[in-house]
């Protein structure tokens, strides 16, 4: 999908190629840091109170309060840890782009930004879907578990943690695209006559 | 070196292969019931969709891995293969995360939400899953590693 779009910029484009390339790079790597601090924030600050009646004795009800917070599920734990790891690398990113031109080792920057984007797209994808399924098992129950559903109880709790997985899923796609063009950079770099 | 990173990298690419067909298989072939105070107590991979999405997620990146190693006699592949190998290696590691993360909920369940664990009650079927889910992690870890070496082999 990227890689389509890649090629028609680059028979597109002349002299002013890496100028623009560069400037779109860094929007859609800006996008993406927003949707990652965005899915981490949202979910990060996820906690929802409820008291529910649990028996009547005589005429008191028995209230019980019960929390839902992120902690309690290590599927989301690992989604806030992984998009906030996403968002720093996304920002490191960016400050190396505009302030650390000269940055380089051995004439590798290309290289490990490609493979640093690499990691940083697997660690979304896996926090991502672990949060996804935990939410679906929360949705709808697993009745072959006897596993309640509890969205139902909790209706602010799931909702703020689907906009979290879909702010991470948008992340996580824009994260392919910006991957695609640093390999794409990676692999157009024009090799320079040195030792 | 070209020629020796082609043959490392298809050595691992039948290494990842394998891990797969052991994640698959072990997943597929995990089935316990268990009979607690009267009622029967079944466990099957298909219960659960994050398992569903592992075996389907290993089988997708198993078969193209096979075409990989049948289409890297020719050299013209070389720029695609990359791409493709970020697109496996992002579906291994997000099936196995999602398996892990119902898997770890089954071990121990979830105090919070009210869910028993499960295994107590079909340790055959946990152990299964258990063999499956190192094969998977070890597929991405070793896809990982592939990933490395497409790129490499084109800079």
């Amino acid at each position: 999908m990227g890689l389509q779009n890649e090629e028609k910029l680059e028979l597109g484009c002349s002299s002013s190629q890496p100028r623009s390339k560069k400037w779109v790079l860094l929007t859609v790597r800006v996008i993406a840091f927003l949707a990652t601090a965005t899915a981490t924030l949202v979910m990060a600050l996820n906690k929802e109170t409820k008291t529910l009646v649990v028996a009547m004795v005589g005429s008191t009800p028995i209230k019980v309060t019960l929390t839902a917070k992120f902690q309690h599920t290590p599927a989301f734990v690992f989604f806030v840890i992984a998009n906030a790891m996403a968002s720093f690398h996304n920002l490191m990113m960016i400050m190396v782009e505009l302030f650390g031109q000269k940055l380089d080792y051995k004439g590798l920057r290309l290289a490990m930004i490609a493979i640093l984007d690499m990691t940083t797209v697997a660690l979304i994808s896996g926090g991502a879907s672990a949060a996804t399924f935990m939410a679906e098992v929360g949705k709808n129950g697993n009745s072959h578990a006897r596993w309640n559903k509890i969205c139902d109880k909790f209706e602010t709790f799931c909702d703020r943690g689907g906009v979290a997985i879909i702010a991470s899923s948008a992340g996580l796609l824009l994260m392919l695209i910006i991957t695609a063009m640093s390999i794409f950079k990676l692999l157009n770099k024009p090799k320079s006559v040195s030792s | 070196m070209a020629k020796i990173n082609k043959i490392f990298s298809n050595i691992l690419r039948l290494l990842a292969v394998a891990a797969t067909v052991v994640a698959i298989v072990f997943m597929v072939t995990s089935h316990d019931s268990a009979q607690v105070l009267n009622l029967t107590f079944t466990a099957k991979y298909s219960y659960t969709p994050a398992f569903k999405f592992f075996v389907v997620g290993e089988a997708i990146a198993g078969g193209y891995t096979v075409i990989s190693i049948l289409l890297s006699f020719k050299t013209l592949f070389w720029r695609i293969i990359v791409f493709l190998d970020m697109v496996a290696t992002v579906l291994l590691a997000s099936s196995i995360s999602a398996a892990l993360a119902i898997a770890q909920v089954g071990k121990k369940g979830s105090a919070h939400a009210g869910w028993l664990p499960v295994c107590g009650q079909v340790p055959h079927f946990c152990d299964r899953v258990t063999v499956a889910l190192l094969a998977g992690f070890a597929a991405a870890v070793i896809y990982f590693v592939i990933l490395l070496c497409s790129l490499y082999a084109v800079l």
